[in-house]
């Protein structure tokens, strides 16, 4: 089987756009499409070859002549598991939409969309198409949460418009130089391999350097330039919160380690400290925040900054394991926060509409189910040791101890704030008494329908995260390989299987 | 005959043209000025194309000048059709036709 | 070996069964089938851990550790990963002692628990954490170490706060496993020390390399392995969850709180001897904090007043023998008192259980008298506990101490010192044990003991909250309303007869001169230790000390008789007297406070600051503001331009373009 990723590219695009004519069925439509995407990630997952590390199922056609732009899609061990985790979550937040019952067929459009800028975003092979994808991701994010989100939302929207689109500008600029800067002889290719085979001289690479970080930081987003995400996070309507901050956020963690450290690395040796730093801040700074506020959305978003600053740590110890561990924990995250947003509109509509924490409690006992799959969550979110975001943190951090020893053990500071966090929000929204405006009822068979197949895929991979690591093994190293040898304390560590 | 002559007519009309635009408050006699800029620039595109145009090795003499004029004429045209529905519209919702009572988008 | 391997994997997967059955049925399953269930599996367990324990002793001695493995869980480049148990004695030894006093817990359980609305929630948490300190026992590398230990930390969690509408459990729950996370990050970032130096997360790969990995490594993995096994065994500083876990059914205060999951920082520095070994100052550091806190926490349980307080403090304190021992290379002793507490511990919890069932909940020994006749088996399953507790020879408890502190005092050196303090402790001990039992079982008969002689058990009116006296919801919590378990129930007689009979001879299987069954079954694990090979009491360190041990617990029960039977005004004058010293004791030494002000309160000031004033000012004030304040000013400027009149922007057309020309005109 000859597998085309222009398929699995545009597929949820298409059945986005065929929603906006089923009309009643438009929902139904955007699922099926998403589903056949999942599909087509999972004969991906299954027929990729894990052993080579090269690029596979390239499909490479010259797009733009003179501008040396390529359409050029290719998967391997770096990407691959981000595009399981895209289209499943994806997949899942469609159905849950749909179930919803309540929103219009452009919603699912505009989902769609989103689906294949994110898609386009992780498979590019070109550096322009790249940046292209990662803009667009945006415009949909902008529509849906500008019709249809909740409390301010035009000025929430336009706060995080106006943050991401300088980020994103700063990146155009920096994506074109690198472009214009590594061409020979008057030969312009923006296609990664291309750009990869020139080494640009240490002062270019440092200030391109720092126009995509500012664009990758602002996505993710990293303290302190979060500023959006509050209001942002507020106002979304659940579903594309949920997989805003499941996926579109791990697409900035993935362009670190597939434009940034390959391609600059001297820039990248050269400012390693500073975005080790910012990743420790966000760790500290978020798990703070996240067990001081008593919104739920924003227990979840704040929880969201320190687990990226984890994922950033390990991205920037520009080691074998932390970076493995960076990816990993890109996967772990989505797969716990789509349900965890999930749960958060079920505890809302148990509390009365309110998102507080303080208008929750004590449904646990009348709601048994939830109650489990929400601690299932829980735990697995807190990186409890057994589940897959356990070997996910304990790889980045390993990764950081080998070679900055006192960020790692500051940032294990981050593990113990996650218990208390986590924790917190499931006793009061679930334990002790049950509050006034409360109405205990357990989950309804649709919402198990959104819950349950996240959950399996958390225990799978609690009991075989081999699954995903074994997939990037020969990739993603390769990946901080040039960055690492350029800081100049480069260890190998000896192995006896 | 000299080029000047052409020119001198565009460079009246086209004045004509721009004085009108300034001073009259009646959207319909805006459009007019509008017009009669624009076939003043046609004047003076065929004029110039009448007067400097070179043939080719081919002994072919173009036309760039007159095509020119020919597609500012359709835009023109276009131009007229949007803005006199426009003005029709603002007749009929009973709006002013006075473009300096018009100014909903200021900032 | 495969024999090994299956009843190894078997004996871990029943419980785990028990525990899916119990959860997803919990609609399915109904009366005491839970319970039923959870027993079965935990029998068969227990008789699969016995067969394991035959099959290993049937392989030659070296061929005595055995690994299985089921599949690789983290092999990637650097790491070796498996999900793989190590099978040898100790862990052999520690197996078969869990499953056992666990199956005889989840029958105690099936009657005590039978009033309560969340049975089957009960069961498939009593389950899960027999499972988890099954993995944590027979995990056979580092990653499943810490993956069990984290387990029966949450399953701790679940368990304490399991009546959770109670403000003070779910209290007491994340107290307990915010310190157990602290315990986690410390043996993770043991492990990482430990591995930078040895290349390998596998238990015997490790050990064989531990003389190569560099001292600095070694003593750091060491110390920090120790702040695991502290928070999970509750030593100084990290003890003070234990008490408040209390707020959990009593039966898991026997089962998790006593018996098994709070010795796992004793089994881990028994693993881990090869690399203790290499680490004289991480093994000194081991031994002086188990000296503290058996010291420290038989003082506190002097003093409080909350019955199953008082058991959790003998149980630290106990702990704090066991991990004395290990740290001081006697690990079969360690090991030994492991075993005789698991027994004893466990039988004092089930027999205070049924008092508290018979007062209806009130765990306040003010409030008990004269329960003797009224519950007569209890009575005698109290008094064979304690005394077993208190080291009163020929029980349980008497042989595994002495042995304990025999071995420690063979070291020599300051570690004499230790052992003068573990005997002035194992006098406080037998004090605080008879205390118990003379104020709860002795004297006139309180109404609710007068009330069950006549047959009948007392129900209280409205239940209420034994720490805070807040009336209750009772939707989950015990007691319910129609409980009936004091001792009247065949499943906790049987249970308690079947502890009360082992916390009498469970000692005898090592009895200095006669027999040393325990020291050659866990042979092979201890084998090139060296202090395995150098510690051998002399004849007269073992008869002098083992007299000594028992003059102690005899003395404290007569000064236990003597204060509160013959003459209860001494009581009083002593407190007076020792005003400031009391005080320090009611008040646990003041560790709660010495936590709250170091780390609770800094922390939630941080997070008050950040959320109120540093996201305001700095965040959303220049981070934020900057930005949007220069696209606002920007904006605003090019907004005046804006005004409206068609016939101005014309004219700065005109303008403009009349510029433009000018321009040329000029510079042609």
């Amino acid at each position: 089987m000859t597998i085309h990723l222009s398929i699995v590219l545009w597929l949820p695009a298409f059945a986005g756009m065929l929603a906006l004519v089923a009309r009643r069925f438009a929902g139904w439509v955007t699922f099926v499409g998403s589903l056949a995407a999942l599909a087509y990630a999972v004969a991906l997952l299954v027929d990729f070859d894990a052993s080579s590390g090269a690029l596979q199922y390239v499909t490479d056609k010259l797009w733009i002549d003179q501008l040396g732009i390529h359409y050029k899609l290719g998967v391997d061990g770096l990407n691959i598991a981000l595009v399981g985790l895209t289209t499943l979550s994806f997949t899942v937040c469609v159905l849950w939409a749909t179930l919803e019952r309540e929103h219009p067929p452009q919603f699912f459009m505009w989902l769609g969309v989103m689906h294949t800028a994110v898609l386009g975003a992780l498979l590019a092979q070109d550096l322009l198409l790249f940046v292209l994808f990662f803009d667009l991701m945006l415009v949909p994010v902008f529509f849906l949460t500008g019709i249809w989100g909740a409390g301010d939302r035009v000025r929430a929207i336009i706060r995080l418009f106006i943050y991401t689109l300088v980020g994103s500008l700063l990146m155009l600029a920096g994506a074109i130089a690198l472009g214009v800067l590594s061409g020979t002889g008057g030969e312009v290719s923006f296609a990664l391999s291309d750009i990869g085979s020139v080494t640009l001289d240490k002062g270019t690479q440092e200030w391109i350097f720092l126009c995509f970080a500012a664009a990758f930081l602002v996505k993710m987003p990293a303290f302190p330039v979060h500023g959006w995400m509050p209001d942002g996070y507020r106002s979304m309507p659940l579903p594309v919160l949920a997989v805003f901050s499941g996926v579109l956020s791990k697409v900035a963690a993935y362009g670190f380690l597939r434009v940034v450290t390959p391609l600059l690395p001297d820039a990248t040796a050269h400012f390693q400290m500073l975005l080790l730093l910012v990743g420790l801040a966000s760790i500290l700074y978020g798990s703070i925040m996240a067990f001081t506020t008593t919104e739920t959305r924003l227990i979840l978003g704040y929880s969201s900054i320190a687990q990226l600053g984890f994922i950033l740590l390990g991205v920037f110890s520009l080691d074998d394991d932390g970076a493995q561990g960076a990816i990993l924990q890109s996967v772990n995250h989505g797969l716990v926060v789509v349900p965890a947003f999930f749960i958060v509109g079920l505890l809302a509509a148990r509390a009365g509409g309110s998102q507080d924490l303080r208008d929750m409690g004590g449904v646990a006992f009348r709601a048994p189910i939830l109650a489990g799959l929400f601690l299932i969550v829980a735990l697995a979110t807190l990186a409890m040791p057994g589940s897959s975001n356990f070997v996910g943190e304990f790889l980045i951090l390993f990764g950081v101890f080998d070679t900055k020893i006192v960020i790692a053990i500051v940032a294990f500071t981050g593990v113990v704030l996650a218990s208390v966090y986590m924790l917190r929000m499931f006793i009061r929204s679930m334990h002790n008494r049950v509050n006034p405006g409360v109405t205990p009822t357990d989950i309804r068979f649709a919402d198990g329908l959104v819950l349950v197949p996240m959950v399996a895929v958390i225990l799978l991979l609690a009991l075989y995260p081999q699954l995903p690591l074994e997939k990037g093994e020969q990739t993603i190293p390769r990946q901080v390989e040039a960055a690492s040898q350029a800081t100049g304390d480069h260890h190998e560590i000896q192995v006896i299987r | 005959m000299s080029i000047a002559w052409y020119l001198a007519v565009s460079a009246i009309i086209f004045a004509i043209g721009a004085g009108g635009v300034l001073v009259k408050r009646n959207p319909l006699v805006i459009l007019l000025c509008l017009e009669l800029m624009l076939n003043a620039a046609n004047l003076a595109l065929i004029a110039f194309n009448r007067m400097h145009a070179e043939a080719d090795v081919h002994g072919k003499v173009p036309h760039d000048g007159q095509v020119f004029a020919l597609i500012v004429m359709v835009v023109a045209a276009c131009e007229v059709t949007v803005g006199l529905g426009i003005i029709v519209a603002m007749y009929r919702r009973r709006l002013p036709v006075d473009v300096d009572e018009l100014r909903e988008l200021h900032g | 070996m495969t024999s090994v391997k299956t009843f190894a994997w078997l004996t871990l997967l029943f419980p785990l069964a028990g525990c899916i059955v119990n959860a997803l049925g919990y609609r399915v399953l109904r009366g005491k089938l839970p319970g039923y269930v959870g027993t079965a599996v935990l029998f068969a367990s227990f008789v699969s851990a016995v067969l394991m324990l035959f099959s290993l002793q049937d392989l030659a001695v070296e061929e005595r550790h055995v690994r299985a493995v089921a599949w690789d869980y983290m092999a990637t480049t650097g790491f070796d990963g498996q999900l793989a148990l190590l099978v040898d004695p100790l862990s052999v030894f520690m197996t078969v002692t869990i499953t056992g006093v666990s199956a005889l817990i989840h029958l105690y359980s099936v009657a005590y628990m039978g009033g309560d609305r969340g049975y089957t929630r009960f069961f498939s948490y009593l389950n899960f954490f027999v499972f988890s300190m099954l993995l944590l026992i027979l995990a056979g590398n580092f990653i499943f170490l810490i993956v069990g230990w984290a387990f029966v930390g949450a399953a701790s969690y679940l368990l304490i706060s399991f009546w959770y509408r109670r403000e003070t459990a779910t209290a007491a729950g994340i107290k307990a496993f915010v310190i157990n996370v602290l315990g986690d990050v410390g043996l993770v970032l043991g492990t990482f020390f430990i591995f930078r130096g040895s290349g390998t997360l596998d238990y015997l790969g490790t050990f064989e390399k531990a003389g190569q990995i560099s001292s600095g490594d070694v003593t750091a993995g060491c110390i920090l392995l120790l702040v695991g096994a502290f928070a999970k065994s509750a030593q100084i500083p990290l003890h003070t969850w234990l008490a408040d876990a209390m707020e959990g059914p009593t039966p898991v205060s026997a089962l998790i709180h006593a018996a098994t999951m709070v010795t796992a920082g004793v089994y881990l520095i028994a693993r881990m001897w090869p690399l203790f070994e290499q680490s004289s100052s991480a093994a000194a550091v081991g031994a002086i904090v188990g000296c503290a806190t058996l010291f420290v926490s038989a003082t506190i349980g002097l003093v409080v007043t909350d019955l199953k307080r008082i058991i959790a403090y003998s149980t630290m304190s106990q702990i704090g023998y066991m991990i004395m021992a290990v740290s001081s290379g006697a690990y079969v002793a360690g090991i030994f008192h492991f075993y005789t507490h698991a027994f004893f511990k466990a039988l004092l919890f089930m027999a205070a259980g049924s008092v508290i069932a018979a007062m209806a909940g009130v765990q306040n020994i003010d409030q008990m008298r004269g329960f003797r006749k009224a519950m007569p088996f209890t009575f005698g399953c109290f008094v064979i506990g304690g005394l077993s507790l208190s080291g009163v020879p020929p029980f349980a408890g008497f042989f595994s101490k002495d042995e304990v502190l025999a071995y420690v005092a063979d070291r020599g050196d300051w570690h004499v010192a230790l052992v003068v303090v573990g005997y002035i402790t194992a006098f406080i001990t037998a004090v605080y044990t008879f205390r118990m039992i003379f104020r709860v079982f002795f004297g006139d008969p309180s109404p609710e003991a007068r009330e069950l002689e006549q047959g009948h058990l007392h129900h209280a009116d409205v239940p209420r909250n034994p720490v805070t006296g807040e009336e209750e919801d009772t939707e989950v919590g015990f007691p319910g309303p129609e409980h009936h378990i004091a001792e009247q129930e065949l499943p906790m007689r049987l249970a308690m007869g079947v502890l009360a009979l082992a916390a009498i001879v469970a000692g005898w299987i090592q009895i200095p001169n006669v027999t040393e069954a325990l020291d050659n079954f866990l042979e092979p694990t201890f084998e090139g230790s060296r202090f395995h090979e150098q510690l051998h009491p002399s004849d007269s360190l073992t008869f002098g000390g083992l007299a000594i041990g028992a003059l102690c617990g005899i003395a404290g029960i007569a000064v236990a008789f003597l204060i509160w039977r013959r003459r209860p005004e001494i009581a009083v004058t002593l407190r007076e007297r020792f005003r400031p010293l009391h005080t320090l004791f009611v008040n646990k030494w003041y560790a709660d406070e010495a936590l709250d002000r170091l780390f609770v309160r800094p922390a939630a000031w941080t997070g008050r600051f950040a959320q109120q004033t540093f996201e305001r000012v700095v965040v959303n004030g220049l981070v934020v503001g900057g930005p949007v304040g220069l696209v606002r000013a920007g904006s605003a400027a090019v907004r005046s331009r804006q005004s409206g009149f068609l016939r101005a922007y014309a004219a700065l057309m005109v303008l403009g373009l009349a510029g433009v020309l000018l321009w040329l005109l000029v510079r042609s």
